[in-house]
């Protein structure tokens, strides 16, 4: 795997240093490898941490809170390193673990309030502050209540304004949308890409779910089996194939009849649920907007109404199941 | 009717950073074992919480306001139980108090995973192990120096001999001490081993109460048998027996089945302080461990 493990990236545009840092950074109990020789710089914004379940996300993480020893290799965060600054690091850096940490008996309010305070904030302060989180996250009149009787929603909420209470340099979101629904899922999103661009705080949040990522990270490193498979910015993952996707109003019929349309006129057509997929067009119909037009005048002639014509974007699933299929 | 000025206008002041003072972990260690102490009484927690510690307070202070409203007013001439005799005496509600409270401080953070949040802060898992020791061997000290007090207090206003008192009692104080931290650090990791609150609560009982009583026995019948030196040894093995053996040694007016002398009592001090000590580097084992998962 010197192949893959080798990949450096430096993410993010910022010029600064790196927010994370590590370097041949390798952890194994035992014979379980749960990482292997991580090379890889994190910049500003929101990292996204890609990989299945036992892919060495947590681990990782853990690594870089200096609550676990790596095996081999060294990592700094801020600045700090993890062998020595340990303590310097959970002082500017705030962590949401994946799995359940709350009290049941104690209400979120008084919970934050303590965090802040175990975070090094005085006691005004601290009530300021959480006060101010827990508005962001979304808790209202619930704050007050005992967290046993929350919904999982409300739960990550509440553990990612701990996370956020005493006003962290870098927030480690560990799996943040786990057990959500769909709209509360797409809150949360939104919530994590505004602290990494409105709070100006940085992100690394992990995922098993790519789709997830790709749609509020500014960088995605992915791993696999503890090994590094990628790491870039996400635009990078979702560069342009040259395919195009065309979608007009009506049924089925009309796909099959636009899609029928265009390959008779030299384009390679694949139906693709509700649009039609088309192949990099061939050399006489490649040229800067070709394609698009003679895409345009079919429709017209056929009497079609163009609903979308967009170029045909990878997804992060592609490229992940690229680096699995090589690895 | 002419127009009100706008008064309640809410503005969103977005994301406020924070860029006052941060404690040291000095004062954060502080600040916990001040939480850590009032949660021992169920003081900062729900009212049902407060029940228990209160409760069995009031019972082990009892006694002792009776002791003294008897001295005050027949003008008894000495208290008729000395001080250190007295927390003896309350030990069946000292144990349960340990037992009840120390799942508080060392299985709640374990039970529901919220220890990870706090090592994920700047306290390292051996300064929380003994910071959350500390509150809970204070809180056992203050539940056994306050009857002291009482007493004290009624032995002064009886008018007895003022030195001999304040010698007796502070004596007294010194013996729970030791015996707080004693019985934190049993109870403590028990606790922190055992994290269902019923598991811990009778793990506690066993060590304390049940433990404490088998080695009185066993003491009881050595020294009748005239065994008095097998009867002291035995003391060496429960919290409870090491505290009256080097109660009986220092002379604070407590008696054990045989008296505690010669090469005994610093044997006693040794095996309390490997006790303490056994115990404090397990809760830090303990915790350091967790930290890692």
């Amino acid at each position: 795997m010197a192949a893959t493990a080798s990949v450096t990236t430096v993410t993010g545009e910022h010029t600064g240093p790196p927010v994370i840092a590590t370097a041949g950074l390798t952890k194994h109990y035992g014979t379980v490898h749960a990482l292997t020789d991580l090379t890889v710089d994190v910049g500003a914004g929101v990292t996204g941490l890609v990989g299945a379940n036992g892919a060495g996300k947590s681990t990782l993480i853990k690594i870089l809170l200096g609550l676990l020893e790596p095996t081999a290799g060294h990592a700094t965060v801020l600045g700090h390193d993890i062998d020595h600054g340990g303590q310097e690091i959970r002082r500017v850096v705030g962590y949401m673990p994946e799995h359940d940490c709350l009290p049941p008996d104690v209400s979120a309010s008084d919970f934050v309030v303590h965090m802040a305070r175990m975070s090094g904030l005085g006691a005004s302060a601290a009530r300021e502050r959480s006060a101010d989180v827990l508005r962001h996250v979304g808790l209202d009149e619930e704050r007050y209540r005992p967290m046993g009787g929350y919904s999982t929603g409300m739960k990550q909420r509440a553990k990612l304004a701990q996370a956020l209470a005493h006003d962290p340099q870098l927030v480690f979101l560990d799996e943040p949308t786990n057990g959500l629904d769909p709209a509360a899922r797409t809150d949360m999103l939104r919530l994590v890409q505004r602290i990494g661009s409105d709070f100006g705080i940085a992100v690394l949040v992990t995922s098993h779910l790519l789709g997830e990522l790709e749609q509020v990270s500014d960088h995605v490193i992915v791993l696999d089996g503890g090994h590094l498979l990628r790491s870039s910015a996400t635009g990078d993952f979702l560069q342009r194939t040259g395919s195009l996707l065309v979608e007009v109003v009506g049924t089925e019929t009309e796909r099959d009849l636009l899609g029928e349309a265009l390959a008779r006129r030299g384009l390679t057509c694949r139906p693709r649920g509700a649009m039609v997929a088309i192949d990099p067009p061939p050399p006489e119909l490649a040229a800067e907007g070709v394609a698009h037009d003679l895409i345009r005048d079919v429709a017209a002639e056929l009497g079609l109404g163009l609903m979308r014509l967009q170029p045909d974007r990878r997804h992060l699933e592609d490229v992940f199941l690229e680096g699995g299929a090589r690895a | 009717m002419p127009e009100a000025p706008r008064s309640g206008v809410i503005h969103d002041l977005g994301y406020r950073r924070y860029d006052g003072p941060r404690d040291g972990t000095a004062t954060i260690a502080r600040t916990l074992f001040v939480t850590g102490l009032r949660h021992a009484y169920g003081l900062g927690r729900s009212g049902r919480s407060k029940v228990m510690p209160f409760l069995l307070l009031g019972m082990s202070l009892l006694p002792a306001a009776v002791v003294v409203g008897f001295v005050v007013l027949t003008g008894l001439r000495s208290l008729p139980v000395s001080y250190a005799a007295y927390t003896n005496q309350t030990q069946l509600l000292v144990s349960l108090f340990a037992a009840s409270q120390a799942p508080v401080l060392f299985s709640r953070d374990l039970r529901h995973r919220s220890i990870v949040l706090y090592l994920a802060r700047p306290l390292p898992a051996t300064v929380f192990a003994l910071v959350r020791w500390a509150s809970l061997a204070v809180a056992m000290w203050l539940f056994t120096a306050l009857p002291t007090v009482l007493l004290y207090l009624g032995a002064m206003l009886a008018g007895l001999d003022k030195s001999d008192q304040t010698t007796d009692a502070l004596k007294a104080l010194v013996l729970q001490a030791g015996l707080a931290a004693l019985i934190a650090g049993v109870t403590g990791l028990i606790s922190s081993v055992s994290l269902r609150r019923g598991f811990a609560v009778v793990g506690s009982v066993m060590a304390l109460i049940v433990l404490s009583g088998v080695v009185t026995a066993v003491q009881n019948i050595a020294s009748a048998e005239g065994e008095d030196p097998a009867s002291v040894g035995v003391g060496l093995v429960s919290p409870w027996s090491l505290h009256n053996g080097l109660a009986n040694a220092w002379g604070a007016g407590l008696d054990t089945p045989a008296p505690v002398d010669g090469a005994w009592v610093p044997a006693y001090v040794l095996v309390a302080l490997l006790l303490i000590g056994g115990c404090l580097l397990g809760l830090v084992a303990r915790f350091r461990k967790v930290g890692t998962r």
